[in-house]
């Protein structure tokens, strides 16, 4: 194996997170090495019209997600089982190459509430030190909202995020959404233009006494130049956000915003095509000494020494390469010890779909964030008391796109072919709209990421087995939200409602539900129970950091994006500390 | 062909069928319902024509240039499987007020490219042992790539009509057809080692929604005949303004609808 020439800062995984993290370093004139196994998409039939729009090619075959020929997932339900891998993966899509999922993500950027960074605390309080089941192994990040604040705020700007603001430094703003966590100002845009659909769903949630707001957006309402001085293009509504880059720039994206300005700064260095395959680890002197990897276009393996190593790959990738290259206690579900795999959790997800023959939905002209939410039921924004279940969602109408191979409403008892599906499909492909839910997940005993003994990926390394299924506290909140959003469906004054199903065990890989999965790597204050610090810094390497929706430990009513990029230019600005004077920070 | 002349005959008798079937049944009133396919026709006609950008104009002397997407033929299907698929097609989508049958839709020929490419070779799957069973919900488990799993169906599928109604599917008439379609779907029909119905639901008729749906550079949605169907304006360059002006208005742009050919 070659040994290159040390770097001071190497990072895992070219995108969002690494982004975020290299512009605080390369500010302070910091060198950073980023490694992506992917390569550069801005040039390629991906980020080009026409070939842009193509949704067999990017959409229903994933033409931006891992290719899990390479690389894919095992699962199982319990410990107990043997899992099998996910040949095809639906349910969520990892991404490839410089830019990651942030490429095809839809563009939805939340502030989590106000206590989600105290969640154990919180509902201790609010319910009592018992009222947490035992298999609910809830814990404080060790960072409160109030610290993340500046970041959030940072981030949004950077990001061009279009919303309204519901809590203004404690005033709750009308048109907002008032259970947001306090903020400092507005939102950098105004809000995307409503749909019909949202129009719909503001009119039904608002007969009922709620208060609907728009989603903030990273799909600008309006051409945008950033403190950096990036700039994003207008959304033009085309309806293809997620699964797809945006052709028009007009999606804040890392390959938009923050690649081209890093690669103009001297010491910032993107090594494309670039396979990761383990940290090297000084058990004794608890110390990363770099990383080794393999770079695809040669074949060639290299050892890259660094001072320090930043693991900012997806979730999944996170956990697996602590875990092969032994750096913290596995986690062992049996004996509730070890950590790493722990915490690992997803979203429940539910939805209904109605039909309204005088109402045109023109579904095709819509953004990824084209949504109205309401906050009434999620998280804990209502009482719990007596309720069997902690945890809710958001109700919300997303209309976000109109493509026709997946995106065709027909009413219930209507045949898949014929004449009678295609009048179905006639009559209601823009008169149809669907509302959802999209419900937290919090962290359970027996859900939990590990090697599997069995399977290896195309580089002998074994793959990430997920035991996981919807335990009954994400099934009990998803029937009760359910029924919630069926009221409001129900007040919508629709010609017809199909029924609010709210999702259940078995967990399917087969349906796309959301690529928000989260855990594996837990942030907190107990090394027994998390694998990195408030700050996150390795509790075994203090020369290593991880970050992404693997620090979660536990998932929310909201996407993950906006908090682990307020987690990451925090990092960045912590890294520089520790570049400065390499210690526990 | 002279070694298919009967099963290529049977077929056109059996488009015949559906096509007779098919202008029986009940449709939504409309003269723009009515004259679609007509449209569509003409439609296709101009999208397959010569490019009108003067860049790649031919000059003076040159012939016409041939009309590329109707150069037809099965890459992977073999005569049976093709007998089965087209009559399958024709089947779930008769020819009607909405759209052509399903042949002439291109739908056939959308399955047989999909078989024949990336996709049917298993293109970026997991293809590694060992093989286990599970629940549906852990998906597809099978050694076999979608083109193998696609043609180990079709064969069980033609041994199950065979055994149930004495033909071929593509001699069934229109009516039984449907209902043996009806059966795989409902898990009715049995195969000693196949899952018919998983067979049927998740390889089958996906490709058949794709094939309706799908831009028409794919080979299916001849003429865009699906889009102009849901009224579904393809995809333009920008909505900005559309978003605004036709908010909960009908869009005049859902009746011309644009695909990556008018754009290429």
């Amino acid at each position: 194996m070659k040994k290159l020439e040390s770097r001071t800062v190497v990072i895992i995984g070219g995108g969002l997170t690494a982004g975020l993290v290299s512009r605080q370093l390369t500010a302070q004139g910091i060198d950073v090495l980023v490694l992506e196994r992917g390569g550069d998409h801005t040039k390629g039939a991906e980020a080009k019209l026409p070939t842009q729009r193509d949704e067999l090619r990017w959409d229903t075959h994933q033409g931006l997600a891992q290719d899990y020929g390479v690389q894919t997932y095992t699962l199982r339900y319990t410990s107990k089982e043997s899992a099998l891998p996910v040949r095809w993966m639906e349910a969520f899509l990892p991404g490839e190459g410089l830019g990651g999922a942030a490429n095809h993500w839809n563009g939805h950027t939340w502030r989590w509430s106000e206590y989600d960074p105290q969640l154990r605390t919180h509902h201790e309080q609010r319910y009592g030190k018992k009222a947490i089941p035992a298999d609910m192994p809830l814990q404080d990040w060790g960072v409160t909202y109030k610290e993340m604040e500046p970041y959030h705020h940072l981030f949004e700007k950077l990001f061009g995020i279009a919303g309204k603001a519901g809590n203004i430094n404690g005033q709750i703003q009308p048109g907002g959404n008032p259970f947001e966590a306090p903020r400092r100002d507005d939102f950098p845009l105004k809000p995307l233009e409503i749909t019909e659909a949202g129009i719909v769903f503001k009119g039904a949630a608002e007969k009922l006494g709620y208060k609907p707001f728009p989603t903030p957006a990273a799909n600008a309402s309006a051409p945008y130049t950033n403190p950096d001085g990036q700039k994003l293009g207008q959304c033009q509504y085309c309806g293809h956000c997620e699964r797809f880059i945006c052709e028009a720039q007009a999606k804040a994206s890392p390959e938009v915003l923050l690649y081209p300005m890093l690669k103009q700064r001297k010491g910032f260095e993107a090594r494309l095509n670039c396979h990761v395959l383990g940290i090297n680890y000084d058990s004794k002197a608890k110390r990363v000494t770099g990383v080794h990897y393999v770079d695809l276009l040669t074949g060639t393996e290299y050892e890259q020494p660094a001072e320090v190593v930043m693991l900012g790959a997806f979730t999944m990738t996170n956990s697996k390469l602590l875990l092969t290259s032994r750096i913290g206690k596995p986690y062992d579900a049996a004996s509730n010890t070890g950590v790493v795999g722990k915490n690992f959790c997803y979203q429940i997800n539910s939805g209904v779909t109605l039909f309204m023959k005088d109402r045109w939905f023109n579904p095709f002209f819509a953004t990824g964030s084209t949504q109205m939410y309401m906050d009434e039921y999620n998280n804990d924004n209502f009482d719990h008391s007596g309720l069997g279940f902690f945890g809710g969602g958001g109700i919300n109408c997303s209309m976000f796109k109109g493509r026709p191979i997946g995106s065709r409403n027909v009413p219930p008892g209507t045949p898949n072919w014929g004449t009678a599906w295609k009048k179905a499909n006639a009559d209601w492909y823009v008169h149809s709209m669907a509302m959802g839910i999209q419900g937290s997940c919090y962290p359970h005993r027996e859900n939990y990421l590990s090697l599997d003994p069995t399977y290896t990926d195309a580089y002998g390394q074994p793959l990430i087995r997920m035991t996981f299924d919807w335990r009954d506290n994400e099934q009990k909140m998803a029937r009760f939200v359910a029924g919630k959003l069926s009221e409001v469906a129900h007040a919508a004054g629709a010609d017809i409602v199909g029924p609010a199903a709210p999702r259940a065990a078995p967990f399917d890989i087969r349906q796309y539900q959301s690529t928000h999965i989260t855990g594996g790597t837990p942030m907190g204050t107990d090394p027994r129970t998390s694998v990195v610090s408030p700050h996150l810094q390795h509790w075994d390497a203090h020369n290593l950091f991880v970050v992404g929706a693997s620090v979660y430990p536990h998932n929310s009513g909201y996407n993950p994006t906006g908090p682990l990029s307020a987690l990451a230019l925090r990092l960045g600005d912590d890294m520089v500390k520790y570049v400065q004077h390499p210690q526990m920070l | 062909m002279d070694d298919l002349g009967d099963t290529n005959k049977n077929r056109r008798g059996f488009l015949k069928q559906v096509a007779a079937v098919s202008g029986s049944m009940p449709f939504a009133a409309g003269a723009a319902a009515a004259g679609l396919a007509a449209a569509n026709s003409a439609a296709a006609q101009t999208a397959a024509g010569a490019p009108a950008s003067p860049a790649t104009a031919a000059p003076p002397a040159a012939p016409p240039a041939p009309k590329v997407n109707d150069v037809f033929g099965y890459n992977s299907l073999s005569p049976d499987e093709a007998a089965f698929v087209e009559t399958m097609v024709n089947v779930m989508c008769p020819a009607d007020a909405y759209t052509p049958n399903g042949v002439d839709c291109g739908l056939a020929i959308f399955i047989d490219r999909q078989l024949a490419g990336s996709f049917g070779k298993g293109a970026r799957r997991y293809m590694r042992g060992p093989w286990g069973t599970g629940i549906p919900q852990q998906g597809y488990q099978l050694p076999l790539t979608p083109e193998q799993w696609f043609k180990a169906g079709v064969a069980a599928a033609g041994q199950a009509c065979q055994a149930k109604y004495g033909k071929s599917f593509d001699n069934l008439t229109p009516a039984d057809a449907d209902a043996f379609l009806h059966d795989l779907a409902g898990g009715k029909v049995k195969d000693s080692e196949l899952d018919m119905a998983s067979w049927f639901n998740e390889l089958v008729y996906p490709l058949f929604t794709q094939a309706c749906f799908a831009d028409p550079i794919y080979g299916g949605n001849y003429g865009k005949v699906f889009w102009k169907m849901i009224g579904y304006p393809g995809l333009p360059a920008t909505n900005t303004i559309n978003m605004v002006q036709y908010r909960g208005k009908p869009f005049p742009g859902a009746k011309d609808p644009k695909s990556i050919a008018d754009f290429s």
